[in-house]
Parts: structure tokens; sequence; C-alpha cells
């Protein structure tokens, strides 16, 4: 078995596989439907349960609490935040 | 020889598994250790603490960082640091 031949960075050899569980896209598949903190390129942040997330980063939350500098400042259901403004997304 | 040439990702796939300094394009820096990452780098980090453009301190625990405003990475480096002279 020589899969060590010809490897490009993205295609990790089967004893990195648990570096490969930390792929972006594994990370949001460990953490969707759990407790997660996402902050904004302007600085506010939303926490919520993650419902899904897609590959522009695109988010559905619920149960969102909205902190505009560490402070609670509203409360919704149902939130979808469009991807372009997500500085990152942090389980919590 | 051409193997002696490193691909920039390929400087980013050696620090997989160790700390990291990232700085963004606006006033924003975070350092942690970088478990994983992809084609765009948005990079999944570890032990994070992030560093606003007030000096303030955040640790997070596991983050998804989107790879859209990042401007600069510095391997095993912390704002700071021994590698960091702000």
């Amino acid at each position: 078995m020589s899969n060590g031949t010809a490897e490009s960075p993205f295609s990790p050899s089967a004893e990195k596989s648990e570096i490969l569980s930390n792929n972006p896209s594994a990370f949001l598949s460990q953490i969707t439907g759990a407790k997660v903190a996402v902050k904004l390129n302007s600085g506010v942040e939303y926490r919520g349960d993650l419902q899904c997330v897609d590959g522009y980063m695109n988010i559905a939350l619920e149960q969102t609490e909205e902190y505009v500098d560490g402070v609670l400042k509203n409360q919704y259901g149902d939130v979808f935040i469009r991807g372009n403004n997500v500085l990152y997304i942090s389980s919590i | 020889m051409a193997t002696s040439q490193l691909l920039p990702l390929e400087l980013v796939d050696k620090c997989v598994g160790s700390r990291i300094w990232v700085v963004m394009k606006t006033d924003r820096e975070f350092s942690g250790t970088l478990l994983g990452f992809d084609d765009f780098v948005n990079m999944v980090l570890e032990d994070v603490t992030e560093y606003d453009n007030l000096g303030n301190q955040t640790h997070l625990e596991k983050i998804l960082l989107n790879g859209n405003n990042i401007c600069m990475l510095i391997p095993g480096g912390e704002p700071g640091g021994e590698a960091g002279t702000e």
C-alpha cells in the first residue's frame, strides 16, 4: 500500500485521519445542532442553536440571542445570517 | 530542483497541529492551534485567543474562522510573543 505518493496537502493520508476530521466541513457537521456563537465582521455576536450551514457560511440559528459589545440586545426565534458577514463560528 | 519549491498552502499545511498567529485585514488578530483548513483558507482553530482593535482578549474553545478577511499567517507566532514584536 503506497498511499504516501503524489499527495497534495488537501488529500491527507490515512495516518492523518484525525486531522482530516478537523477540516472546516467536518467541524461544521460536528457542531450542527449544538449551541454556537457566530461573530460578524461588525463585532455583533449571535448565540443560538445551529440549524444548518452551507458552503457560503450562510447560517440558520434558532433560539438566538444578539449581543452588541457583549451586551444582550435582542432575542429571536429564528435567524438567517448571510455568510459574507461571518467572521467566525465558535462552539460554546 | 522542483521539489525544493514550497507552495504557500503547503506551508500552511505544515502548520496543522501547531500554534499559528492569524492577522486579519481589519484590526483583529487570532492565535490558536491549527486543526485544519480548506482551499479558501477557512481555518479550524482550537484554544484560541482573539485580540480586537481595542486590545481586548477573548478566549474561544474551537472556532471556524472565515478565510475571507485573513491577511497574514505567522507559524508558531503569538502576538507579543517571541515571534511577534508588536
